[in-house]
């Protein structure tokens, strides 16, 4: 039996007003596996604490948050589901 | 902290809820409705299990002929600027944002004695409801986690 390959999912939520962006991640969440990384792209500022809310309540840790420009990037690597 | 599980979205497994977000949504102007929405769909998107108990002046909104929602006359002057600001925004409609909230997982509870007192029949809710229960029922699913009255 062989193990899926780990997927990198780009989550474009640029544009989208809270709770928008963190629903877009929690959709893309419920189609993870264990080993994934999400990559969400954002420009509501609320993302950057609602990313870190988000990480700490569902136990998946935030490899890197940047923001440049107005465009914040999170990149998320699941753990747990 | 209570743990239920959610409903599968799009062929992923079922997971394990975070916490539990029980709202009674009670009024029935336009204002009240946004935070509904936002804190139901934030709910659910933070994978928590969520409730809507729908009662009081709410109950209309939930109906398949809901009508218009009114603005409160002491903010009346502020909803063009609302509106147009949601817009600007690209905040969604609290409909929109409560079926997203459902798609998630969440549900949405009618209070039975309002009902009664309406005259409403479980057969006069839009899809948005997901049955008719009584307070005690409520209360009980809502035990154990944040209960916010709107």
């Amino acid at each position: 039996m062989s193990t899926p390959a780990v997927q990198h999912t780009l989550v474009d939520s640029r544009g989208s007003s809270c709770p928008g962006p963190i629903t877009d991640l929690s959709m893309a969440y419920r189609r993870s596996k264990v080993g994934d990384v999400i990559e969400l792209w954002a420009t509501d500022p609320g993302v950057t604490s609602d990313a870190r809310a988000w990480s700490d309540r569902t136990g998946n840790p935030i490899l890197s948050l940047e923001e440049s420009d107005g465009k914040i990037v999170v990149v998320i690597e699941i753990q747990r589901r | 902290m209570a743990v239920t599980t959610a409903p599968e979205v799009e062929g992923g497994p079922i997971r394990q809820a975070a916490g539990k977000l029980s709202i009674v949504m009670f009024s029935g102007t336009a204002d009240k409705f946004i935070p509904l929405g936002i804190l139901a769909q934030a709910g659910a998107a933070m994978e928590m299990e969520v409730h809507v108990f729908v009662t009081g002046f709410a109950l209309q909104a939930f109906t398949k002929e809901p009508g218009e929602l009114p603005f409160p006359a002491e903010f009346a002057a502020l909803a063009p600027a609302v509106a147009q600001g949601m817009a600007a925004a690209h905040v969604e409609s609290w409909d929109t944002m409560l079926r997203q909230a459902k798609e998630l997982g969440a549900k949405v509870h009618a209070c039975s004695t309002m009902s009664a007192v309406m005259g409403l029949t479980p057969g006069d809710f839009s899809d948005l409801v997901d049955d008719v229960v009584g307070a005690a029922t409520f209360l009980q699913v809502a035990d154990g986690g944040e209960t916010f009255f709107i």
